[in-house]
């Protein structure tokens, strides 16, 4: 046994005062009493006063200076050498990741779990010298400890450390693990963890020496991979999913999903070991908003699944994102470029030669041409230079009076269009468009209408494009971009197909929003500013349902959902490995080749708690108080009275 | 204070029915209501004496009455009275405890005590004296005889007052000399005197009188219930003693006033002295009505 600060030994000289303490003549507490005498011959019979006499039979100076010894010695810092993993400075990199949640350890107990107790182990057997960083190694890497040796900041840190629910990113928890190494002397880099390094493997030049702990026993896990629905127009909504069983032994699993928090299905399947197995449902509901699969080792399946935070995956109903436009136009190919370069909306071109298409679009833009029928199709409508007149409007004769074009600025429609440059050599006349806001206005009339009829959104372009050099402007395509999105607005949330955990999402919220309330699956509530146009969501740190509300102020105008999932093979995988490949190198399991030093004067501390303890029961019942014992004497003197 | 606050009417009218007895009777030089243990000359008429207010009405001669329309008790031969000394301790420390529930102080106590105890002998029409122990020259009352006294001898008691330092040797010896004619003497007191109280009570005996000693103490000077380090101060002499006060402290004043209240009780049975120690926090008339009944004292 040695000390790391033997000088703390000379804390004992503190036993001086104390014994000086005793010694010293008390400053006592007057108090009367009815007399004095009886008191005089005890004093003198026992002849209490003799300082040297009280000494030694004073049990509490005995015990006080037991717990001055044994405090003096937990300062003085005892230690015994141990055979510990790493010395030096020491990067310690904990894998969070998902798969650290898998229970196939003894007593039910998580891989995190034995992780934590691997890292403690480190710490118990440091050396007074040795620096220690602590980084949690999950979808975003952190730094939970920075460089220190006080062993206390990185038990707390361990103990605190929990698993996250997504992939981690070793490539970056090395790169951050590497940055320290410079300028140090006797780097070391322990990685605690299931061995799962992803694509960090070929990550060159890892300084140091590198030591490998591995975690985990089993790898039988089974797990949902894949789940997304579709609504196609016109069709019913598909439900597709996949379950695999990462195992070494077939599994029976039941399939579960509930829609809206109720249960719609649930299959037995059997999965070989080492296999997917695709699960396609046609037989959804049409309308619903969530959707949850959930899967369960059948009670007749011996195999084991470690890993439950695979098990379940969410969906949101789907739609197939971006709107339909159908492009009826004689080979306008301004029209057709701008309609294809915006990436909110999927455009096809129609054929006007032929009878208008049985599929349904979400907006029809009518190109200097018209049903010849007369019928037009159901769906929003953008009119360009329309040739006759419809039931909205009538088509009257061609002007060229295209001056002064002004232009109703304050429309979120018409945000960023500048008309100041584009000329326009003629346009037809309308009437009979009261229903409509006319955006754009030239001295002969509306050159742009916009409104709302028979609850469908109605456009009008007066004016041939090709009569313009608007398709030259700048402008052309925001005013396109402005007004498609006035026809089909963005979804409010850019992915409905679903996340997976630590990917970011982007949020658009319409104008008139002021703040947004995100409520996350633990029903925690973030509230985001709107302060820009896309807002960017990274807090996906957990699977399941994330609902967003767009709020004006106190009203809530619009909501959605998204859903986020595990969907990481490389964490379901939980086959442990016994040795990684880093920097081409091989690394197998660490062993103990190293001289740690093992503290123990926690012991010593104990120790005087529990003398402590003593001395003050001791104190007690030597002091015990008028309180107590008046009661109880004065029952025993009526009793004798009695008698 | 008053004497109304001494006792109440019933415990009054309980007393009365008791008479003080000496087991060793001094005969009396009066004719008194006590019954002689003289044979031969019982019953027999001895003389006249005027009606007392408080006087039994079954021995007024209700034939002088009718004749001189004056009341007369009648006096018989075999009749003899007691002389009573009441002596009660008025030391400083007999005025404990100062703090804490009144009943409980020891002075008020013993002058309940002795207020019944002089109450039974003036309604046996016994010869009554009280007389202080204490600092300077006592106080006194009678000696008289009689219930008409009663209302005299509480004024008397509830007025006294406890002050300064008894020699209870002293005192003591200073009223056996003075006391007069021998009978039964209660003393009541707390003892604690430095100087001890053997030589005054052993002048009493030699006297002739029959002693009683009522030890009067309050359950704090039993079971003190201090603790720490503490300097104590004799409230009667103002001496002081430094002590540190913990359970094994406590235990031993506890063995040390047990061994000086048994050494006391072992001086009284060797000299045939009543001897009673009496606690505040017990009932006073239970001291009189029970103790001194069991110790024959009392009828």
């Amino acid at each position: 046994m040695a000390f790391l600060t033997p000088l703390a030994f000379l804390g004992g000289l503190l036993i001086v005062p104390i014994v000086l303490l005793y010694m010293l003549r008390l400053r006592r507490q007057e108090v009367m009493v009815s007399t004095a005498f009886l008191w005089q011959q005890i004093v003198r019979d026992s002849e209490a006063n003799t300082p040297w006499q009280r000494l030694r039979r004073n049990i509490l100076l005995l015990l006080q200076i037991i717990i001055l010894t044994l405090l003096v010695l937990a300062l003085a810092r005892p230690y015994i050498i141990v055979p510990a993993v790493s010395t030096g400075q020491i990067e310690l990199l904990l894998d969070a990741s998902a798969s650290m949640n898998a229970t196939d350890m003894p007593g039910g107990g998580t891989r995190f779990d034995e992780a934590k107790r691997q890292a403690l182990g480190i710490i118990d057997t440091l050396n007074s010298s040795d620096t220690v960083t602590i980084i949690r190694v999950a979808t975003v890497p952190e730094v939970i400890a920075p460089a220190t040796t006080d062993a206390n900041t990185l038990r707390a840190a361990i103990t605190s450390a929990q698993p996250s629910q997504g992939a981690a990113d070793w490539v970056a928890a090395l790169t951050l693990a590497s940055a320290d190494a410079i300028n140090a002397r006797d780097f070391n880099l322990v990685i605690i963890g299931d061995g799962g390094l992803g694509n960090a493997q070929g990550l060159p030049g890892v300084p140091g020496k590198v030591q490998y702990i591995p975690v985990g026993q089993s790898g039988e896990n089974q797990a949902i991979t894949a789940l997304a629905t579709r609504a196609l127009p016109g069709k019913v909504t598909e439900l597709f999913a996949q379950i695999t069983n990462y195992g070494r032994q077939a599994a029976n699993v039941i399939f579960a999903v509930r829609i809206d928090g109720d249960l719609f299905s649930a299959n037995r399947y059997t999965v070989p070991a080492g296999n997917s197995l695709p699960v396609i449902s046609t037989q959804l509901p049409e309308n619903f908003s969530t959707l949850e699969a959930t899967i369960t080792t059948s009670t007749s399946s011996s195999t084991p699944d470690y890993l439950p935070i695979d098990n379940q995956a969410w969906a949101i109903s789907g739609n197939s994102g971006s709107q339909r436009a159908l492009l009826l136009s004689n080979n306008n190919l301004f029209l057709d470029q701008v309609l294809r370069s915006l990436p909110s909306i999927n455009s096809y071109r129609g054929d006007i030669t032929r009878p208008l298409p049985n599929e349904t679009y979400d907006l029809y833009i009518l190109d200097s041409w018209l049903p010849v029928d007369g019928h037009l199709p159901n769906g929003d409508l953008l009119f360009v230079n329309p040739p006759r007149s419809t039931a909205y409007f009538t088509v009257g004769s061609e002007t060229t009076d295209t001056g002064n074009i002004q232009i109703q600025a304050d429309d979120p429609r018409m945000a960023f269009v500048d008309f100041a440059n584009v000329n326009i050599l003629k346009f037809r006349t309308l009437s009979n468009v009261q229903w409509a806001d006319s955006l754009i206005q030239a001295d002969g009339g509306p050159l742009l209408l916009m409104g709302e009829r028979d609850g469908r959104q109605i456009g009008i372009l007066t004016f041939d494009i090709h009569d313009s050099d608007l398709p030259l402007q700048i402008t052309w395509p925001i005013l396109m971009a402005n007004m498609l999105e006035w026809f089909t607005p963005q979804d409010l949330v850019a992915s409905t197909e679903g996340l997976k955990v630590g990917q970011s999402l982007s949020i658009r919220p319409p104008f008139e929003a002021t703040n947004l309330q995100i409520i996350l699956p633990d029903n925690q509530v973030k509230d985001l500013p709107i302060e820009r146009q896309t807002i960017v969501f990274a807090d996906t740190a957990q699977t399941g349902i994330y609902r967003v509300n767009v709020r004006n102020g106190e009203q809530t105008i619009e909501t959605s959902a998204f859903a986020v999932n595990l969907f990481a093979p490389e964490e379901s995988t939980l086959e442990p490995r016994p040795t990684i490949s880093l920097s081409g190198n091989i690394v197998t399991a660490a062993v103990h080749d190293e001289i740690g030093q093992q503290e123990f004067w926690p012991l010593a501390v104990l120790l005087g708690l529990l003398v402590l303890m003593i001395e003050w029961i001791v104190y007690q019942r030597r002091m015990r108080t008028r309180t107590i014992l008046r009661p109880i004497i004065n029952r025993q003197r009526a009793r004798s009275w009695a008698r | 204070m008053t004497y109304e606050t001494l006792f109440d009417e019933t415990t009054r009218r309980k007393l009365e029915q008791l008479t003080l007895i000496a087991t060793r009777v001094r005969a009396g030089a009066m004719k008194g209501e006590r019954r002689s243990t003289k044979r031969g000359t019982s019953i027999e008429f001895a003389d006249y004496r005027d009606y007392a207010h408080g006087d039994d009405l079954r021995r007024l001669d209700w034939n002088i009455y009718g004749r001189l329309e004056r009341p007369f008790i009648k006096l018989l031969e075999d009749e003899e009275d007691l002389a009573v000394h009441l002596l009660i301790d008025t030391s400083a420390s007999m005025g404990w405890p100062q703090e804490g529930e009144r009943n409980q102080n020891k002075f008020l106590y013993a002058q309940r005590l002795i207020a019944g105890l002089a109450n039974i002998s003036l309604a046996s029409n016994d010869r009554l004296m009280l007389s202080t122990l204490g600092e300077g020259k006592p106080t006194q009352f009678g000696p008289v005889r009689g219930r008409g006294y009663s209302l005299t001898m509480l004024n008397f008691v509830s007025g006294l007052r406890t002050h300064g330092v008894t020699d209870l040797n002293a005192t003591i010896k200073d009223y056996a000399v003075r006391g007069g004619r021998p009978g039964l003497c209660f003393i009541i007191s707390d003892l604690f005197s430095p100087t001890g109280f053997q030589d005054g009570l052993n002048m009493l005996l030699g006297k002739g009188h029959e002693v009683g000693i009522l030890h009067i103490l309050s359950p704090d000077e039993i079971a003190p219930p201090l603790n720490g380090d503490l300097r104590l101060i004799d409230i009667e002499t103002g001496q002081s003693q430094e002590v540190s006060l913990d359970g094994g402290m406590r235990d031993l004043y506890m063995k040390r006033f047990q061994a000086w209240r048994d050494e006391i009780e072992a001086i009284c049975i060797k000299r045939g002295v009543h001897y009673i120690t009496v606690e505040t926090s017990s009932a006073w008339e239970k001291v009189i009505l029970f103790n001194l009944r069991q110790l024959g004292a009392v009828k």
